[in-house]
């Protein structure tokens, strides 16, 4: 993906074109260039090997590296948000899937002045290609001062594919000069320069737990890890820069919030009923925005089922919805920027960093974690099931509902201990776990869609909604109950699927594993 | 990957400048561009400043012996490479024939690149033969240039014909090439075959002296030419194209 670099301390980038020039490259003109490397957020490009740049130089363009030899350009005025700020083409096919709904936003940015120094052969045609980059300043207008980097020039041998003899007698004549390789290459370097982390924010709530620690420190280095979590999404949740932050953040805060009822016997008794009652203030408030979001982002599933005439009908709904839930946004924005939040973050960071010999602590605290963990693990498995099997064809959705939960803190229990359990196993178990949590997730999201649906057909009324769209409301409508009769009716098999005996051996097996605190 | 191949069975209609513009017009569009040159006379090649060379021939290469990947070359082009042409191709037919099922084996051979590119633009040589099934076989879609004359909407129904055997052939995408307005044939014979071929493209590439001076130039139009009518029809043929084969 990445050419190699070359540079040399004691040299100037004017003394490697000139030894180039007498080695047979023609030096082409310099070029003033701004490049912008862009990700998401969770660094997902990063991840599947690929650099998209925003390079100013002075046409602009986007450029896409990774992926094979050839790299893809395209012309763009300004650095898109979201794979669908691209044309129809290639690289929103390529880029749509791998971004989803996360914005891309800039991660570092390098101006260079640009001189490339080029081989030909006898047809004329290149063969080989270096590129000196000198003057390089971090950052520009991407905040902070500007700032030099270290090396301040480096030269890039771009490897024209077919032509490796080429590139090959390149890098010797590099040599030659004394120019050593670096590790890295430009964009690499210069998010080292600037301190950033090419990989992006990773977001795991499994943090190193050693099974023989005390349940208390071990409890705690959880939450200071979903505190962490918080604060990384909030800046994004407020500015709505894209869903998953404030999804990522309603987790995190819910994380935190299981975490501390399962810290009975762990954690302070006052600690625990404050801060839950704060954090289930904190959860309830980001759930109008986070329906509405998911609303928007399964919208073309949800109507994919019906008559395109009908899903046409249906445009001023989406308008709505979509009004709707910028005002749920910024109404989550003025409540994250409240005192009530301030005081709540405050005291819970406090809190998390205070010395553990200040506080009343319960009987479990010193307890190895490893043990705690399977104990709390088991129950929960054991309160899912039991509730579970409580469920019969004719029990009221509140009781699928209240199981949905039970199955949350299992999974968020499996999640924030998971350090504490063999990694294969627990992922396998996972799985089983996510099976019956799709089911349930189903049943209640279409059951929570319906009923918005019948508060928004009154909202529509008001504002002047034609036949055509309240007709087209009550298909959707049908679709979402039919969706929900379907969950409902697979329930009792995947519910079955999951209270297996087998189940409950790879449980145990997972929790003696835990349990087991020997050296 | 999307496959496409400049095709027709006569000669001389544009079927290389529309590979060789079109290749370019993708790469600047956000697509990394293979032009695979098939023909022995390796126009395309040539109009890339690329060696006419085939290591080891035609022959090692539809052997499988030897990988697509290796005969790739860069062009000067950003996101532009090319599987250049040699006079070995000329028995393109006789070393497909020799192989178990011949009319998948470039479809084979692209596979191993699929992941690396977003185009394959394939350029025929003007014939129908064993190498001609072969590219069918291969491709998403035929981009067919139809010069306006009494024989093309016989030719393009031969070639209609023929694919309409085989459920599994690529789409015909047919446009206008070479078409001088000044010429009241050619302007009769656009309207007519229009209404005889809906599915024609609405570009038309008309003949112009720019285009020939891609010879000279060893470069397509848009590079030397970038305002020119010339230039600004292969940009919106590639427009068109592009929008049948992702939107």
């Amino acid at each position: 993906m990445a050419s190699p670099l070359y540079s040399r301390l004691d040299m100037d980038a004017d003394g490697v074109l000139a030894a180039l020039a007498q080695g047979g490259f023609e030096n082409g003109p310099p070029s003033a260039m701004r490049r912008t490397l862009l990700d998401t957020f969770d660094g997902r490009l990063n991840a599947a090997g690929l650099r998209l740049e925003f390079q100013e130089a002075p046409g602009h363009e986007l450029v896409l590296t990774g992926g094979g030899p050839a790299s893809a350009h395209i012309p763009a005025s300004s650095p898109p948000r979201f794979g669908s700020d691209l044309p129809v083409g290639p690289l929103r096919a390529r880029l749509t899937p791998l971004l989803d709904v996360r914005a891309l936003r800039p991660v570092v940015s390098l101006g260079t002045r640009r001189r490339s120094a080029v081989q030909r052969d006898k047809l004329g045609k290149a063969v080989a290609s270096v590129v000196v980059h000198d003057r390089l300043v971090l950052n520009g207008e991407l905040g902070g001062d500007d700032r030099g980097l270290d090396p301040s020039w480096v030269a890039e041998v771009d490897e024209l594919a077919g032509y490796p003899k080429a590139a090959k007698r390149a890098r010797a004549l590099l040599g030659s000069l004394g120019l050593h390789e670096l590790d890295r290459d430009l964009m690499t370097l210069a998010a080292a320069g600037a301190g950033v982390e090419l990989g992006g924010h990773s977001g795991s709530p499994t943090v190193a737990l050693d099974r023989r620690e005390p349940a208390f420190e071990a409890f705690r280095r959880v939450l200071a890890n979903l505190a962490g979590e918080v604060d990384a999404n909030y800046e994004g949740t407020i500015g709505n820069v894209d869903p998953e932050f404030l999804h990522d953040f309603r987790v995190a805060v819910r994380r935190t919030r299981s975490v501390l009822a399962q810290g009975k016997g762990v954690l302070p008794t006052e600690v625990r009923g404050r801060f839950r009652e704060e954090f289930g203030w904190l959860g309830a408030a980001t759930g109008p925005a986070r329906d509405l979001d998911v609303y928007l982002i399964e919208w073309d599933s949800y109507v994919a089922p019906l008559e395109p005439d009908v899903a046409a009908a249906l445009k001023s709904l989406f308008e709505h919805v979509d009004h709707r839930r910028l005002n749920e946004h910024v109404a989550l924005a003025m409540l994250l920027q409240s005192r009530r939040y301030r005081n709540l973050m405050g005291a819970w960071h406090d809190w998390l960093a205070a010395p553990a010999g200040e506080q009343d602590l319960g009987v479990d605290a010193p307890a190895p974690i490893g043990e705690v963990a399977a104990r709390r693990i088991g129950g929960a498995n054991d309160r899912l099931v039991a509730r579970g099997r409580k469920i019969g064809p004719d029990t009221p959705a509140e009781e699928l509902h209240e199981l949905r939960k039970a199955a949350k803190k299992l999974r968020y229990l499996l999640e924030c201990f998971g350090a504490v359990l063999p990694s294969g196993e627990r992922k396998a178990f996972v799985q089983r776990l996510k099976a019956l949590q799709d089911n349930l997730g189903e049943h209640q999201d279409t059951e929570v869609h319906t009923a918005h649906l019948r508060a928004m057909s009154h909202e529509m009324i008001e504002l002047g909604a034609g036949a055509e769209t309240l007709v087209a409301m009550g298909q959707l409508a049908g679709e979402f109950e039919r969706r929900r009769i379907a969950a409902r009716s697979e329930f009792a098999e995947r519910f079955a699927a999951y209270d297996t005996a087998k189940t409950r051996r790879t449980l145990d097996a997972l929790l003696r594993s835990a349990a087991v605190t020997a050296p | 990957m999307k496959v496409l191949a400049t095709y027709s069975i006569k000669g001389g209609v544009g079927k290389t400048t529309s590979a060789v513009n079109l290749a370019y017009e993708a790469a600047g569009n956000g697509a990394r561009v293979l032009v695979w040159d098939l023909d022995p006379q390796g126009a395309a090649t040539f109009f890339f400043r690329v060696k006419p060379k085939l290591k080891g021939g035609t022959e090692r290469l539809v052997s499988g012996k030897g990988a697509l990947a290796a005969h790739v070359r860069a062009t000067d082009l950003p996101g532009l490479h090319v599987v250049p042409a040699d006079f070995s191709l000329r028995h393109l037919d006789l070393h497909l024939d020799g192989r178990k099922r011949p009319t998948e084996r470039l479809a084979s051979l692209l596979d191993a690149v699929a992941d690396s590119y977003d185009v394959a633009i394939l350029d025929c040589p003007p014939s129908i033969s064993l190498a001609s099934e072969s590219v069918f076989g291969a491709t998403h879609a035929l981009l067919v240039p139809v010069i306006p004359t009494t024989l093309s909407s016989r030719t393009l129904g031969q070639l209609a014909g023929f694919l309409n055997r085989n459920p599994d052939s690529p789409g015909l995408l047919p446009y206008f090439s070479m078409v001088d307005r000044r010429k009241r044939l050619h302007r009769e014979l656009v309207d007519s075959l229009r209404a005889e071929w809906p599915d024609l493209l609405t570009t038309v590439i008309s003949s112009a002296s720019i285009i020939e001076r891609m010879g000279p130039e060893r470069a397509p139009v848009a590079t030397f030419a970038p305002s020119t009518p010339a230039a600004r029809a292969f940009r919106a043929l590639w427009a068109e194209v592009a929008v049948r084969l992702w939107a």
